[in-house]
């Protein structure tokens, strides 16, 4: 199973160094985001603007707008040529095949977000602080979010109208992990970390609930797709 | 009262009557298209549409209370393909 | 759950068009005792009155999503597979999110006045919204094109990632108010120790005309959904079924799934045991 996962992130990320769609397009849709916030929220930054308070909420809902284009990125890849025909009969372990497009969908989001939070940091001059905390949360969210993601990009990688079904799926599932992970960026970045300790262990239920999902469903619903 | 309890009242009930007509026009639209009986009764009544292409219709009761996938091989168990 | 039909499609209808009497009596009793017969509450006025609806439609809402989490589970347990389950979860989920949709609405008329905003970032309502969009997305699920049992499996899956995600929701918004400031709104049925006499009764009726209102809903919601699995496996399986009929044959039945009952219903042609020339010869 991992090896069949070690292969498909293999496959997805040489994919990705080739195409560079999610550098070339996902990541500057994540900085437009972050400006579209500050231009709607400013031009006030520093101490007591909104823009500065409402920093990490700002950052994670970029993420999770670029996650969802991530997402239907990978699926686009297995959409074209009859990509998913070639994968279904490979006799890759489905589980491997979910483990690895959601392992190579999650490392280009946690580069991604090391950026995004050095552009909230700068753009909305907010000082980053707890560094391990800000870490910590980034990793448990976004296991939970691509795991979320990649489950629900495989079901709606039949409908005519994904682009629109995924975010209506997406967005409402991974409600938790906004409210978590701002929560714990929150109190980071007000110097109390660890105040709401909870947090961390819900974004990490979320992680391995879907996770297990994932690993056990998802070979009917790629066999389906 | 005070206009918010006529309000939920009529908003509420009425919701729930709207869908409850547009599923009963649905299935008599189904039905319709089925060449079924428009209204499923209790009796035979030989002067329905249903009534008058027996056959057809009683195939598809049988069809439909024969209906399973547990039998087919090919339907089994989510974990299979594993 | 469902009403207790025999095989005979005809008798389904029958008990079904007393489920649906009995709830619309039970309705119009309801408002009729809510809107005139009982007093108006010491504290609340007539608002109170609000509160013999409300309840009622989330009890409902929770049935309902029960019901399509249990029969999809059915549906997903090899042993148990049969599509009845996944029309049934698909049924439930319907009426469920429209019950969703009343709970928002009548919740929010009810707030308006009592809490002097028409909404509120309570646990219970930031769950129920976001139960609302989780299901909307679930039906939206159910519609992507397929194979018959490819798609209710789907299905059944995505009902299956909804579902877990409902407590994690709930908790998480918890946590989030109790963070910024204790919950101001007390669950509007828990926190009614006032209630007695005709109002106790007139709250309990609304529960059971609700309930038999949902159940008839589901069995019509049903009844479609059959009927839609019905005509779209038309063209091919009907010829082959008309032949057969033809050589003179009733065909073999295969073995009955649970809730066969009401796919009879659905097809509600006459009783087998008077059903008219070409069969049961």
């Amino acid at each position: 199973m991992l090896r069949d996962a070690w292969l498909v992130a293999g496959k997805d990320l040489r994919i990705e160094v080739r195409s560079k769609v999610a550098l070339g397009q996902v990541a500057p849709f994540a900085f437009v985001v972050v400006l579209l916030f500050g231009l709607a929220l400013g031009p006030a930054v520093g101490r007591g603007s909104v823009l500065s308070a409402a920093a990490p909420g700002l950052f994670w809902v970029a993420v999770l707008l670029a996650t969802v284009l991530a997402v239907q990125r990978s699926f686009a890849v297995e959409a074209a040529d009859g990509a998913a025909d070639g994968l279904r009969l490979s006799g890759l372990d489905p589980a491997g095949v979910f483990l690895g497009k959601a392992a190579a969908v999650a490392g280009q989001l946690l580069v991604l977000e090391l950026f995004l939070a050095a552009a909230v940091s700068l753009v909305y001059d907010r000082h980053l602080s707890a560094l391990v905390v800000l870490a910590a949360s980034c990793v448990t969210a976004t296991i939970g979010l691509v795991a979320a993601g990649v489950l629900y990009g495989v079901v709606s990688m039949g409908a005519r109208q994904r682009e629109t079904l995924l975010p209506l799926l997406f967005f409402p599932l991974v409600a938790p992990i906004l409210l978590g992970a701002t929560k714990l960026w929150g109190e980071a970045l007000a110097g109390a970390p660890g105040r709401g300790s909870g947090w961390l262990e819900l974004l990490g239920a979320f992680a391995v609930a879907y996770c297990a999902i994932g690993v056990v469903a998802f070979g009917p619903l790629l066999e389906e797709a | 009262m005070n206009g918010y309890v006529e309000a939920g009242y009529i908003v509420g009930l009425g919701t729930l009557g709207i869908y409850a007509v547009s599923l009963l026009a649905r299935e008599r639209a189904a039905r319709r298209r089925l060449g079924l009986s428009p209204v499923p009764s209790s009796r035979a009544r030989p002067d329905h549409a249903g009534a008058r292409r027996p056959r057809r219709g009683v195939e598809l009761r049988e069809r439909a209370a024969g209906e399973t996938v547990g039998g087919r091989p090919e339907a089994d168990g989510p974990q299979e393909q594993a | 759950m469902s009403p207790g039909a025999g095989p005979g499609g005809g008798r389904g209808t029958a008990v079904l068009r007393v489920l649906g009497l009995l709830g619309l009596v039970g309705v119009v009793a309801t408002v009729w005792l809510g809107l005139w017969v009982t007093p108006p509450d010491r504290f609340m006025g007539n608002l109170v009155r609000l509160l013999y609806l409300h309840p009622a439609i989330a009890w409902v809402m929770y049935i309902a999503y029960g019901i399509a989490f249990l029969s999809s589970l059915l549906y997903l347990w090899p042993r148990t597979r049969a599509l009845a389950w996944d029309r049934l979860a698909g049924a439930s989920s319907e009426v469920g999110v429209v019950f969703t949709g009343l709970t928002l609405v009548t919740g929010s008329i009810w707030g308006r006045p009592t809490w002097g905003v028409w909404w509120t970032w309570d646990p219970l309502l930031t769950t129920t919204a976001l139960l609302f969009v989780l299901y909307l997305g679930y039906l939206a699920v159910r519609q992507i094109p397929g194979e018959r049992e490819a798609r209710a499996r789907r299905s059944a899956i995505a009902a299956l990632v909804a579902f877990v995600d409902v407590p994690i929701v709930y908790f998480s918004v918890l946590w989030w108010r109790s963070l910024h400031q204790p919950p101001t709104v007390d669950d509007p049925v828990t926190g009614k120790t006032y209630v007695h006499g005709s109002m106790a009764w007139t709250l309990l009726l609304s529960f059971v005309a609700l309930t038999l209102v949902y159940a008839w809903l589901l069995a019509h919601r049903y009844r479609l959904a059959a009927l839609a699995d019905l005509e779209e496996g038309e063209g091919l399986e009907l010829a082959i079924a008309e032949r057969r009929a033809e050589a003179g044959g009733v065909p073999a039945r295969g073995e009955e799934p649970a809730g066969a009952d009401l796919v009879g219903a659905a097809a509600g042609v006459p009783d087998p045991g008077a059903r008219g020339p070409g069969a049961g010869r």
